[in-house]
């Protein structure tokens, strides 16, 4: 590693700003082709219901109508909308109020609403359920053979576990036992550019135009599904609108999309509304958690047991896990999920999908238990914390204390601590810590690194850039690994034609997988380079250095022949590719973080006013602080959302969710986000391309554990169920001190 | 949505002409003021007219007139013009207050007043087209339901809550509403405009199929009037009020002379209460007084099973507002 960075570490704006911000910036909802035609879906209002009867000949003989898929001529599965069963584009039973029953394509937006009010469908409704627990009690409904239990990852009908130690053992050797149960919800990705696909169809060769996290597995995916050969398939995403986790792989709007532009020989555009975007993708799953947690007098933990049920909704596109027993040092520790069916909207991937609604739960445990031993709960995590993983395996790099010891110092967390509800009056102030991980992966990716005669560079590389400022990050580590001005460096992206595989923008492994692959051909590039210098000086290879954008003999640095020199009569330049795929050696790899809150509780009006928040990650080494603080206040201001307003809403007699979209679902405001201190603890990880690990998910992990912390700490109300809204506030406020206590 | 015609009157008569001939011929007519609301209904099937009459089309509808002591807005004024203008926020602040609390900064430039206090419920169960009462159907799906943000007082058959900021200030402040009909103008108190669901549960209001609100009539501001429009909200935008209140009272020598009190967020109207004003009455406030008041106001509430909550909020925010408006010494 180059000891002075040039690149790397300097806050550098994205380098699509000016594109984005101009309005030049083309996304898929722009894209508009010739003769092109657009789509709408047709629901289920029913949350379990099988078809009885369809009826599209009065819909079809509307003028302006192309074609209308269903169940009765589109039998195209959908491989990557269910891990587990055979999920179609439309099926029959509909399992939630939202199923896909039928498309339209016709020559406008209204012509195809007012198509799908002709179709005409018949449903036999079938018994529902919308409840996790409920679901799994004999006599539920089934919502597909053998039980609304989801497989595990072995095919068995039993939950993911994981387990070490004996937790019996170890709540026998506890001196209290405690006992709790924490309660997250549904709510969804809410990103800003809904979902919307382009296709087209030149002969047998199929574009789409997607709004996607990983235009190398949508392609996978579509020519899975559509039985085409992969170089058929195009994908092209040059801007992405976000996705948060739920435009992974392809979707079925992309396999509608491509159907209609097969049967109608049109170019089709497939946009979703907001309403659908919420109730018909997927937001995050749902749980319930039960824990067991054995301690010491002395605060040390001598048990963890967690059962947890996770609503999956009727299709299994998600994992279910419930994280965070892992951040506490423990000999036992046993964890159960239950990923279960139910009739709600469907659940997967959303910003650290395991992470914030188990931090949340483990987090406030925690809190309680060191509340309740007299400990104040920063020297309880002290304590506790994690330093190794399992207590065994070393972390690859480890930032954890260094997080929590910052973050407190910062928000003068000695200064402001006290024991709860301490203020008198209505308006109360507390603090509030959590502590967080984020599995840091490694896996394989592909770069092609093309070298200019003129020095310039260009990074081809398959990533859609969803928000995370990705193609910035590709571009300065291809500076940096060149050791040439950022201004030199174009990146290439966004289509499948023109880059190699990449992993998508998910699991917050864009830097490590593509970018490792964009360091290792740039080092590549320099052998090359020094390969040609070394010929035409006929001198061996290794007599010859590289640096700077240029090349010398070893013992001639002041001798310096420039790049454009070395390629002089070489019109193509030098061209390297790299497809890496590092594996760990004997460790664990986690990013990690700390975050601390300041608020206020109105106890008379239930509002939360947030004072201060710091919010303390260890990321490994940070490439670029301008677009990674950027991450960090995003993610916060996802968990301010997900802990104080976010719940999807469920009529519970008829199965219909009440409130979809950012007005109903009360999704927060600009003004309601505070001011964001971001402390980064750098550690050089060996493994991530100059040291960096994960920094787009972790942000936030902790923080609606620590809001609600804060809340306890300020009012001694203890909020074990999301949203922490005003009615959980004002029907306990009734027992709060209103008196005495500090002044 | 479904296809529409839409109608550009050049005045109100022909408006009101054009909504006669709709109704005589079974036609359904949807008024659009600003259309930040109503654009949504259409695309979301709650309303499918077979013509948008466009107000904005006719002139002379916008802007806040003096006329002698009296203040006459006009039913296309912007919300943000409300909320700006300094006659309104010096003298009638409840109006301005409530005008720029609403909604959000975009809807405040297109919305109307004739539009916000016009505006259907944002019951979730209504907006989400239930067959409810609201709705044309036979039930009040909050009853059993999630009804968090539902009716305290007035409810049933259905509990829906009116939505309308501007609308508790404009009863706090006596306005009149001037409607355009066949038969030429009329006025009516602000407190008589709206109507409970049990009167006609499709309605909010008395306006008729045929009738515009054309202008809002502010009285003359009496000497020793203070006002205010306290919004109790989840979002610190966008976001409709949990709980408010319309306070208006009058002062004299240290002693309240008459106070009208108008909660909004707690019934399908708003929501007026005497027993509290009377309280109020020929006293000077203080502390105790004002717990007393925020008692009397929430006396004889009904709470469903999910909205308890809102009472203790709305004493609180009663509480709040008339201490807010304390004499200056
Ligand atoms: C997301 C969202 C959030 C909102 N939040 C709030 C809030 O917090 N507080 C609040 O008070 N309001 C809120 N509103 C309502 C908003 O204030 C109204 O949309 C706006 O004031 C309506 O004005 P408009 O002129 O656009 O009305 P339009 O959309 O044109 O009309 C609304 C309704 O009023 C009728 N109407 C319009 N003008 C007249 C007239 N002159 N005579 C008779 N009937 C008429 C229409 O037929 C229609 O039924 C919100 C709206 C939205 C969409």
């Amino acid at each position: 590693m180059a000891s002075e960075m040039r690149s790397i570490g300097k806050p550098t704006p994205r380098i699509d700003a000016r594109e984005r911000v101009t309005g030049q910036a083309r996304y898929t909802g722009d894209v508009q082709l010739p003769g092109m035609l657009y789509a709408r879906v047709l629901r289920s209002p029913y949350p379990h219901a099988r078809i009885v009867r369809i009826d599209v000949s009065k819909a079809k003989a509307m003028p302006g109508v192309h074609a209308i898929l269903t169940k009765e001529n589109c039998r195209i599965q959908w491989s990557s909308g269910d891990s587990r069963n055979k999920r179609l584009l439309f099926n029959d039973p509909v399992r939630f109020v939202g199923d896909a029953v039928a498309a339209v394509a016709a020559s406008d937006r209204h012509t195809a609403e007012e198509a799908l009010q002709q179709i005409v469908m018949e449903y036999e409704e079938l018994p529902f359920v919308l409840d996790m627990e409920q679901a799994l009690a004999p006599g539920a409904p089934e919502i597909h053979p053998g039980g609304n239990l989801s497989p595990n990852n072995e095919g068995e009908r039993a939950p993911e576990t994981d387990q070490r130690g004996d937790v019996e053992r170890g709540f026998a050797e506890a001196d209290q036992v405690f006992e709790d149960v924490y309660i997250s919800k549904h709510h969804n990705n809410a990103q800003m550019e809904p979902r919307v696909s382009v296709a087209q169809w030149e002969g047998s060769r199929l574009t789409v135009w997607a709004s996607t996290q990983g235009i190398s597995n949508c392609r996978r995916d579509l020519a899975k599904d559509l039985g085409l050969p992969l170089n058929q398939v195009r994908v092209i995403c040059q801007y992405m609108g976000g996705g948060f986790g739920n435009k992974n792989q392809c979707h079925d709007f992309d396999l509608m999309a491509s159907a209609l532009a097969k049967e109608t020989g049109r170019p089709v555009k497939l946009e979703f509304t907001r309403a659908e975007d919420f109730v018909a993708v997927h937001g995050r799953w749902p749980t319930k958690q039960y824990y067991k947690v054995g301690v010491k007098k002395d605060g040390s933990l001598t048990a963890i047991r967690m059962k947890a049920y996770s609503g999956m909704g009727p299709y299994r596109k998600g994992s279910g896990g419930v994280a965070g027993a892992q951040l506490y040092r423990c000999p036992n520790v046993k964890t159960e999920v239950y990923p279960v069916y139910t009739n709600m909207a469907v659940s997967a991937n959303y910003r650290a999908p395991s992470y914030p609604q188990g931090v949340f739960g483990i987090e406030s445990l925690m809190d309680h238990i060191a509340h309740t031993l007299g400990i104040n709960p920063l020297d309880f995590r002290l304590k506790n914390m994690t330093e190794k993983y399992h207590d065994e395996v070393p972390y690859s790099s480890y930032g954890l204390r260094d997080c929590v010891t910052r973050g407190a110092e910062a928000l003068g967390w000695r200064q402001k601590w006290h024991p709860p509800a301490s203020d008198r009056g209505a308006q109360k102030q507390g603090v509030g810590m959590a502590m967080g991980y984020f599995g840091a992966g490694l896996g394989m990716s592909s770069a092609v690194l093309k070298l200019n005669p003129d020095g310039s560079l260009q990074v081809h590389v398959a990533v859609t850039d969803i928000g995370t400022a990705a193609k910035t990050t590709m571009g300065l580590l291809g500076a940096e690994a060149m050791e040439i001005p950022f201004e030199r460096v174009s990146v290439l992206s966004g289509d499948t034609d023109r880059a190699p595989y990449s992993v998508g923008e998910s699991g917050s492994r864009t830097t490590n997988y593509t970018g490792y692959a964009v360091v290792t051909a740039a080092e590549d590039l320099k052998r090359q380079l020094r390969e040609l210098a070394a010929q035409s000086w006929s001198v061996a290879a290794d007599a010859v250095q590289y640096s700077q954008g240029a090349v010398y003999m070893q013992d001639r640095p002041d001798r310096r022949t420039a790049i454009a020199e070395i390629l002089k009569g070489n019109p193509d330049g030098l061209i390297a590719q790299a497809t890496t795929d590092p594996k760990l050696k004997g460790v664990s790899r986690n990013s990690f973080a700390a975050h601390f809150v300041e608020l206020e509780v109105d106890t008379e009006t239930g509002d939360i006013r947030i004072l201060k928040y710091v919010a303390a990650h260890d990321s490994g080494r940070i490439l670029n602080p301008l677009t990674a603080g950027s991450q960090v206040k995003g993610g916060v201001a996802q968990g301010v959302s997900m802990a104080l307003r976010e719940e999807l809403l469920y009529d519970q007699m008829t199965g219909i969710p009440l409130n979809p979209g950012y007005y109903g679902a009360r999704i927060v405001t600009h003004g309601d986000v505070p001011d964001v201190e971001v402390i980064f603890v750098e550690t050089a990880d060996p493994y991530g391309p100059y040291g960096a690990k994960s920094v787009g998910e972790p942000p936030i992990v902790p923080s609606v554990a620590a809001i609600a912390n804060a809340v306890f700490n300020a009012t001694g109300i203890r909020i074990k169920e999301l949203p922490i809204t005003r009615s959980k506030i004002l029907d306990a406020a009734p027992g709060v001190r209103l008196e005495g206590g500090r002044a | 949505m479904k296809s529409f015609v839409n109608v550009n009157p050049k005045s109100l008569d022909e408006a009101v002409a054009v909504l006669d001939r709709a109704r005589a011929q079974g036609k359904k007519a949807a008024l659009a003021g600003g259309g930040s609301d109503l654009l949504g209904m259409l695309k979301d099937h709650l309303v499918q007219p077979d013509l948008v009459v466009n107000l904005k089309s006719i002139s002379g509808l916008e802007g806040v007139h003096r006329e002698g002591e009296r203040v006459r807005i006009g039913a296309l004024t912007t919300l943000d013009e409300i909320a700006r203008h300094p006659l309104l926020v010096e003298r009638y602040a409840a109006l301005a207050q409530a005008a720029g609390l609403a909604a959000s900064p975009q809807i405040r430039n297109v919305g109307t007043l004739g539009g916000n206090v016009n505006q259907r419920p944002w019951c979730h169960y209504f907006r989400q087209g239930f067959p409810c009462f609201k709705n044309g159907g036979k039930m009040c799906y909050a009853v059993a339901g999630e009804n968090q943000f539902h009716a305290l007082f007035g409810g049933g058959p259905a509990f829906i809550v009116h939505p309308s900021d501007t609308a508790p200030a404009l009863v706090a402040l006596e306005a009149e509403f001037k409607v355009m009909g066949p038969s030429g103008a009329k006025i009516i108190p602000a407190e008589k405009y709206f109507i409970l669901p049990r009167e006609d549960v499709l309605r909010e209001n008395v306006l008729g199929e045929n009738e515009i609100l054309a202008e809002v009539i502010l009285p003359a501001a009496p000497s020793g009037l203070r006002s205010t429009y306290l919004k109790i909200r989840d979002r610190q935008a966008w976001d409709h009020a949990i709980v408010s209140i319309g306070a208006a009272l009058e002062w004299e020598g240290g002693r309240c002379r008459k106070a009208r009190l108008v909660l909004g967020g707690v019934a399908p109207i708003p929501w007026r209460v005497p027993n509290a004003e009377r309280l109020l009455e020929g006293k000077s406030l203080g502390e105790a007084l004002a717990r007393q008041v925020a008692e009397a106001a929430l006396a004889g509430a009904q709470p469903l099973a999910k909205n308890g909550y809102k009472v203790p909020l709305a004493k609180a925010t009663v509480r709040r507002a008339v201490l807010s408006l304390l004499p200056a010494a």
